[in-house]
């Protein structure tokens, strides 16, 4: 492993030495990352296992860290290679504290209900969930992502060993690439991983009928998530979903299979570019005349919500945060 | 090791800029419309093509598993047919092999080639004090210009005509008006006098037939015919990976290419299989009538067999170049061939690795591709490059 400490980015390596140390890619505590759930009581033990992964929870840091990088090179906006992360770590201090005080109340909140809001869709459209709390652990997907494959195979049997706690038969995931990782993955990784995978999209589709209706004077149009649409093939359940509610769907050229990426993925390491094509794509979808943009996945919205320009009248959305209304009215 | 540094650094700044710079945005946005409703239209109009695009798989797959035998099936059809085939097993030998025929001291006209991008092959002859052209428009500018490709089909897509103006005033050293016709033009005049006067064409090829030696070359230019065909001597330098069994298979492949690759129909399909010969005057082969009296082919190994060994990356080497990914690619469509070592985007991250730079030269592209899976849509050949990255980047941290 020396040889890629050494020549690997800081950034990367960062985020791998706290989802293997810490459980998630910020070293964020579990108790800090499952608080939204407090109120819910949810019991750690049930056939659904409700998983966020902390994807959500975590976004606005995550963004945070990025800026905080890139601010550090700021002179070239490059990242230093090969210059011995720890030594970067060290000298500039970034940490957990420094970053968490930096992200604003208001963010923090937003992002933290996500999660919430998708519990009690879930509840409400009848299924009933159990949660792992404060030991829920991040699944990984970065660092399988990135290529960390000797320190997946550890850390995919230390996230196992909580999910099979749960004794649940389905997990459910907030985040596709969660999804993604659980079920392509990790049965080539763990022995014995008998769980069934979903999406929260998934199962909201199938009891759509039971979603109340939404009423909107907003057009909306479908930003497909790369790994919803390409990987786990989910594309008409979002639009059956926005159907049953009453909400007519606008739909950018490049839609389906055929989306066009957010630019999220290479954010860590090319953050100029991945703000370039998220500002593509924001225009994309804005070229339908929609003026909410939906998304199912934390990193689009994170993503596209950096590269809507400063006074655009777009909003951006998730899906859990736009279906949660039909509750709230 | 201060060196990979720099190039990270290097790269990364000039990904940045590109991503900024307001000619690639405007060029590719318009090239990227351009591919989708002409493919849209010849898929339409050529409904059997995806079925066809599967079969070629199949060809492909099969050629690349039994590479070896097809190399020497297609060498001796090429000897059969009074040409002279080589194999070079890496770049150097291949430009050796290339500069041995040459020589010093003569004119060449080149068709486009991402091989001899890949080979420097160009510089490597002026160095051995030749003079050489690039006859594909877009070369051609380029090599004005002193630049690199910025896409494997359309190599100076980024090159707005202004500038395309500027550079031939320059060079033509008379007034050359920003309009495309009367840029068109004066090139036309100026390379018709090189095609006759040149000792040597070289091309590369799109498809090779083991069972008659036949090098396929699709263009629309006409600038390979006239290269390959006027010049004394013809030289061919193509990748291994090229050859199918049998001329049959080599059309299918060769009408899957072009679809793709934004052609509909080609203006011109070049089959060559030999050199030019005659038995007209008392039935006595005489070599050299019209065109070519020497004919070389050089099969260009150059990390091409170890790719294919590789079960996860063997299927990198069905790529035809169509260049379809590249339009779909949200990095392209930004940064165009600053997204690249020579070949470009995802399937380019993964030649970069194994012919054309090597896991260094790769590394830095290997990052930045999003692995969005857009060009998996497109490729005919469904290449599947993000699992590939992937596994590039487990191979850069895991070593
Ligand atoms: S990877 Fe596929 S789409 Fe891209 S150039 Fe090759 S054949 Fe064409």
């Amino acid at each position: 492993m020396m040889a890629a400490e050494t020549k690997l980015p800081p950034v990367l390596e960062i985020i791998r030495g706290n989802i293997v140390k810490h459980g998630n890619p910020l070293a964020m505590k579990g108790s800090e990352v499952a608080a939204w759930a407090n109120a819910l009581k949810l019991p750690e033990h049930g056939d659904l296992l409700f998983y966020t992964g902390g994807e959500y929870q975590l976004l606005p840091f995550i963004d945070s860290l990025v800026s905080t990088m890139t601010h550090m090179d700021q002179g070239s906006k490059v990242f230093s290679l090969m210059m011995g992360a720890r030594n970067i770590i060290n000298k500039t201090g970034i940490n957990a504290e420094k970053i968490y005080a930096s992200v604003l109340a208001k963010d923090r909140e937003r992002f933290n209900s996500i999660s919430y809001k998708a519990a009690i869709i879930l509840q409400k459209l009848g299924y009933d969930l159990c949660y792992a709390g404060k030991k829920e652990l991040y699944s990984g997907a970065l660092l399988s992502e990135l290529g960390f494959c000797e320190d997946m195979e550890s850390y995919a049997l230390k996230v196992a060993e909580v999910l099979k706690q749960s004794r649940a038969k389905t997990i459910v995931c907030l985040s596709p690439h969660a999804a993604e990782v659980f079920k392509f993955v990790y049965p080539k990784l763990v022995k014995d991983f008998p769980f069934e995978i979903r999406t929260f999209v998934d199962l909201v589709w199938e009891k759509r009928h039971r979603l109340p209706a939404i009423k909107t004077d907003k057009t909306v149009v479908v930003h497909d998530s790369c790994r919803l649409a390409r990987e786990l093939e989910i594309t008409e359940e979002l639009r059956d979903i926005l159907q049953s509610v009453g909400v007519p769907v606008r739909e950018a050229m490049s839609n389906r299979q055929w989306t066009t990426c957010c630019g999220g993925p290479n954010k860590l390491l090319f953050p100029d570019v991945s703000h370039t094509v998220a500002t593509r794509r924001v225009e994309e979808l804005e070229e339908t005349g929609a003026d909410l943009i939906l998304t199912s996945c934390p990193y689009c919205l994170s993503a596209l919500q950096g590269g809507q320009g400063k006074d655009t009248k777009t909003v951006i959305e998730d899906l859990i945060e736009f279906l949660f209304r039909g509750f709230e009215a | 090791m201060a060196d990979l540094q720099k190039e990270f650094n290097d790269y990364t700044k000039n990904l940045n800029k590109a991503s900024k710079d307001e000619n690639i945005k405007k060029a590719i946005t318009r090239a990227v419309k351009s591919y989708r409703e002409t493919t849209a239209e010849t898929l339409d109009r050529f409904p059997h093509t995806p079925e066809m695009a599967e079969e070629v798989r199949g060809i492909k797959s099969n050629s690349i598993a039994h590479n070896s035998e097809l190399l020497k099936q297609a060498m001796d059809s090429v000897e059969r047919n009074k040409g002279k085939a080589f194999y070079a097993k890496d770049k150097q030998e291949a430009l050796e092999m290339t500069a041995k025929i040459i020589g010093t001291g003569k004119t060449i006209v080149k068709g486009k080639s991402m091989l001899g991008e890949e080979l420097s092959l160009r510089e490597y002859l002026e160095e051995k004090g030749n003079e050489v052209w690039e006859t594909d428009l877009g070369e051609f500018i380029l090599q004005l210009n002193h630049e690199k490709p910025m896409h494997i089909l359309s190599p100076s897509i980024h090159v707005p005509r202004e500038k395309v103006a500027e550079l031939f005033t320059k060079f033509f050293n008379k007034e050359v008006p920003p309009d495309i016709a009367q840029e068109v033009a004066v090139v036309r005049d100026f390379l018709r006098e090189k095609y006759f006067t040149a000792d040597v064409g070289i091309s590369g090829a799109n498809v090779v037939a083991a069972d008659t030696g036949a090098m396929v070359i699709i263009e629309n230019e006409g600038n390979v015919r006239l290269s390959t065909g006027a010049p004394p001597v013809h030289i061919v330098l193509v990748g291994i990976e090229k050859i199918v069994p049998t001329f049959q298979e080599a059309m299918k492949v060769t009408e899957v290419t072009w679809r793709y690759a934004q052609y509909g129909v080609p203006g011109y399909v070049n089959i060559i299989s030999g050199p030019s010969k005659t038995g007209d005057i008392e039935k006595v082969t005489t070599y050299g009538a019209h065109g070519p009296k020497e004919f070389y082919v050089i099969f260009v190994d150059n990390g091409r067999s170890d790719m294919a060994k590789e079960e996860k990356f063997s299927e990198a080497l069905h790529c035809l170049r169509c260049g379809g990914c590249m339009y779909e690619c949200p990095v392209f469509q930004v940064t165009a061939g600053h997204f690249g070592h020579v070949y470009m985007s995802g399937i380019g991250a993964v030649w970069t690795a194994f012919v054309a730079g090597g896991l260094e030269k790769a590394a830095p592209l290997v990052f930045t591709c999003l692995r969005c899976g857009r060009c998996v849509e497109r490729c005919p050949m469904k290449i599947n490059v993000p699992s590939m990255i992937q596994k590039l980047r487990e191979r850069v941290v895991c070593g």
